[in-house]
């Protein structure tokens, strides 16, 4: 860099010889090919999308007439968009800090010295790599409200019988555990890690001057636990707002439209006739309106995050 | 899962899914290779090679178990592809056929439609408008075809503002599938060719034994097309419609429509005498093949998930004054003109709904004939000794007597009407004013084109 910048400006011949031998053109070589991937997968699908979203379009016909800002327009007057962001809004609330608060505690039991901890920590870690379908089928029959293991369990300690998915106020709480025990690994990771990075000294030193177990975990460890606990509130926060692989296994939006979350509603609009059969560029203008609250509320997180977390590593 | 006649295979352990899908990975591969072998018969050059995508499963399926709807389908490809006329084709399993309109979609935005799918008679009216489609009218017209031995039902659903688009490629229908033992111990008496609404509630009551978590009857609540169709049966047999005439008004919520509803109530929410599945899954009949429920309302297809009970098969019941109407769900084999093979596509399926191909597949698959003359006195007989149950569900087409509207909207008045038969069921709106708010949604939809 320093020796490319360093030579004399000669013109566009100097120029183009600079760019043929500097750095540079070796280093676009190696990303090209990853750039092509990207400008392919990512950036086509995203202009594409926008156009869409100002059509009246399905996805099986050609004729897409162009209805400039209708689209966005009439998200504001469509019940079952709110009905989705209110769901949305209920199951990242429930979601994102159960799943936190119970990953910081499993992620302190799995920083102790103690035998087989290789073992717990595996199996704290196996939901994660499990597929989504099989965690689906167990929960549909854990879950199940006359044959189901957790009314039989419920039931010995004379609780329930519960309806789990097929009730109307049961169904989020149902999805809440069963995603909560899926991503809950992966937490308690991300914790375990950032746990192992306090250093001894810090907690040496605070025991040295007296300070209980309590004030250690409060003052040193907890806040030297910023940014692994920022990154998991951001990361849970996108992946509560884009869920649906659950949604579309097992409840499909019901019971009365309770779990129709943002992007099964927009797979819906576009994919089938459910709501419509013209209505796929409505579905990109939903997909646009959810991409910019997702990178608003990223934002928003991070700009709170600077002034909370104090200690970035 | 409706029309999904292999649904107790989702409820297969992923893992072994997977070790499934590897080989099949690896068997498909060498599947491709020895059929690209033999497929050139050397003397007209390279064959035609029409691609063909189904639902029925795979031929031998993840419990080992031989498929025969797709077995059948299977042979009879084969047997066509071993005539060497020139035309070779080539078949692709792609899923649930719940999915494949959705399939159907990305392929045509890629430009990769198969020459020949499967797709559900309700999906007509929107692939209609698919480019590329094959417009059949006029071949479907040669009176050597016989266009009018397909039910009438199957050739409306075929049929978008007087242009055909589609060949039946399976019909059935909903009739009572009881289990007899439950009936026997519950002191009940079996269902009956003349039984009403109220003598199946009744049945229904008394072969729910909460002690037992056993239930009499078993619904679908996922506010899918299969909610809708089993509501639409039940309406057609008191007397209703699900639009006028000239599909520009909802019908639905008449005084039959209430009626009808008003039955669904009672047993779910008063007798508590249904089991209502939310997921709709295969859990109905997994639960029926464990005697945990006495009734199913369901079609043949369904039938040979049901191994380990004594069931017998009864049509449906009527309510006073209405029918013994079904509902049939007539699937559709559509053809899509590509690199100009559309010709070769319908020579191949000429070929494959003819009488005689007809006939073969029903044996094997179990499958109704879809064409009328194949129904005879004997064939009945063979067919139903062979799969027993099925006879009736073949006879039982006689009383389809009403179609689902043929008209893109449909899809959109499904889900409006499900809602509210769901709401009901669980308990949380009345018959006739959930009704009312679902034929103004409805109303709605049809005046906003």
């Amino acid at each position: 860099m320093a020796a490319v910048a360093a030579r004399p400006h000669r013109g566009a011949p100097g120029f183009a010889r600079r760019a043929l031998t500097s750095d540079h053109l070796a280093g676009w070589l190696f990303v090209l090919p990853a750039v092509f991937l990207v400008a392919l997968f990512s950036i086509f699908p995203i202009i594409w999308g926008f156009i869409l979203s100002l059509q009246k379009a399905s996805l099986i016909s050609p004729n897409r007439p162009f209805v400039g800002i209708d689209n966005y327009t009439h998200i504001a007057s469509d019940p079952v968009a709110r009905q989705a962001a209110t769901n949305a809004v209920i199951y990242t609330c429930l979601f994102v800090p159960t799943s936190i608060i119970i990953a910081l505690f499993l992620a302190i039991a799995l920083n102790q010295k103690i035998r087989l901890i290789r073992f717990y920590r595996l199996a704290v870690f196996i939901p994660v790599a499990v597929s989504t379908i099989a965690t689906g089928v167990m929960f549909m029959w854990v879950f199940d409200a006359n044959f189901g293991l957790a009314n039989w369990a419920l039931g010995g300690v004379g609780l329930g019988p519960f309806g789990w998915f097929d009730s109307p106020s049961g169904a989020m709480p149902s999805l809440v555990i069963m995603t909560v025990w899926g991503w809950l690994g992966f937490d308690a990771i991300i914790y375990l890690a950032a746990l192992q990075g306090v250093p001894h000294e810090l907690v040496e030193a605070a025991a040295v001057d007296g300070a209980s177990r309590w004030t250690i975990f409060r003052n040193v460890t907890l806040p030297l636990l910023g940014p692994a606990t920022l990154l998991l509130v951001v990361w849970s926060t996108i992946s509560a707002v884009q869920l649906f692989d659950e949604v579309f296994f097992i409840t499909r939006g019901g019971p009365l439209g309770h779990t129709n979350v943002p992007v099964f509603y927009i797979y819906r609009l576009a994919f089938t006739s459910q709501y419509g059969f013209s209505a796929a560029g409505y579905a990109a203008a939903l997909a646009y309106v959810l991409f910019v609250v997702i990178l608003i509320l990223t934002l928003v997180q991070f700009w709170m995050g600077n002034r909370v977390v104090h200690y970035s590593s | 899962m409706r029309r999904h006649r292999t649904t107790r295979k989702k409820l297969v352990v992923p893992v072994i899914a997977a070790i499934a899908l590897v080989a099949v990975a690896c068997t498909s591969g060498s599947d491709s290779g020895s059929s690209s072998g033999t497929g050139s018969p050397g003397s007209s050059g390279a064959p035609i090679e029409l691609t063909m995508w189904h639902g029925y499963g795979k031929v031998i399926d993840n419990q080992g178990q031989t498929n025969y709807e797709a077995k059948s389908l299977t042979d009879l490809v084969d047997e066509y592809n071993a005539m060497n006329t020139g035309i070779h084709v080539n078949l692709d399993y792609i899923g649930s056929n719940d999915h494949a309109l959705e399939k159907l979609t990305v392929a045509l935005n890629a430009g990769e439609q198969p020459d020949i799918t499967y797709q559900y008679g309700t999906s007509m009216p929107q692939i209609a408008t698919a480019p590329g489609v094959m417009d059949l009218t006029d071949m479907v017209q040669d009176p050597s075809y016989n266009w009018s031995d397909f039910s009438e039902g199957a050739r409306q659903a075929a049929t978008v503002d007087g242009h055909v688009y589609g060949i039946p490629a399976l019909i059935d229908n909903l009739a009572i599938v009881y289990n007899k033992d439950l009936f026997q111990q519950a002191g009940v008496a079996p269902p009956s060719a003349d039984w009403t609404w109220d003598d199946f509630i009744a049945a229904a009551k008394a072969l729910t034994d909460p002690s037992k978590q056993q239930y009499g009857w078993a619904f679908p609540i996922d506010g899918s097309e299969d909610t809708t169709w089993h509501y639409d049966a039940m309406l057609w047999e008191a007397g209703g419609d699900i639009l006028n005439a000239d599909n520009t008004q909802a019908a639905f919520n008449s005084d039959a429509g209430v009626q009808a509803l008003t039955a669904l109530q009672q047993m779910a929410v008063t007798d508590k005498s249904v089991f209502l599945d939310q997921q709709n899954t295969g859990k109905i009949d997994t639960l029926f093949n464990s005697g945990k429920i006495g009734m199913d309302v369901t079609g043949p297809w369904a039938l040979s998930g049901y191994p380990d009970i004594n069931y017998g098969v009864q049509i449906m019941p009527e309510f006073p004054g209405g029918s013994h109407a079904t509902i049939a769900g007539p699937d559709m084999w559509v053809m899509f003109d590509n690199n100009g093979h559309g010709e070769a596509a319908w020579q191949f399926m000429q070929w494959l709904t003819a009488a005689e191909q007809v006939k073969a597949d029903a044996m094997e698959s179990g499958h109704l004939p879809i064409r009328n003359s194949v129904v005879t006195p004997s064939f009945l007989k063979a067919f139903d000794q062979k799969f027993p149950g099925e006879g009736l569900f073949a006879q039982n087409l006689t009383n389809v007597t009403k179609a689902r509207p043929v008209i893109t909207s449909y899809d959109q008045i499904s889900r409006i009407m499900a809602e509210a038969v769901v709401k009901v069921m669980l308990g949380q709106g009345d018959p006739k004013s959930s009704l009312d708010d679902a034929a103004n949604q409805v109303n709605q939809v049809l005046a906003g084109g």
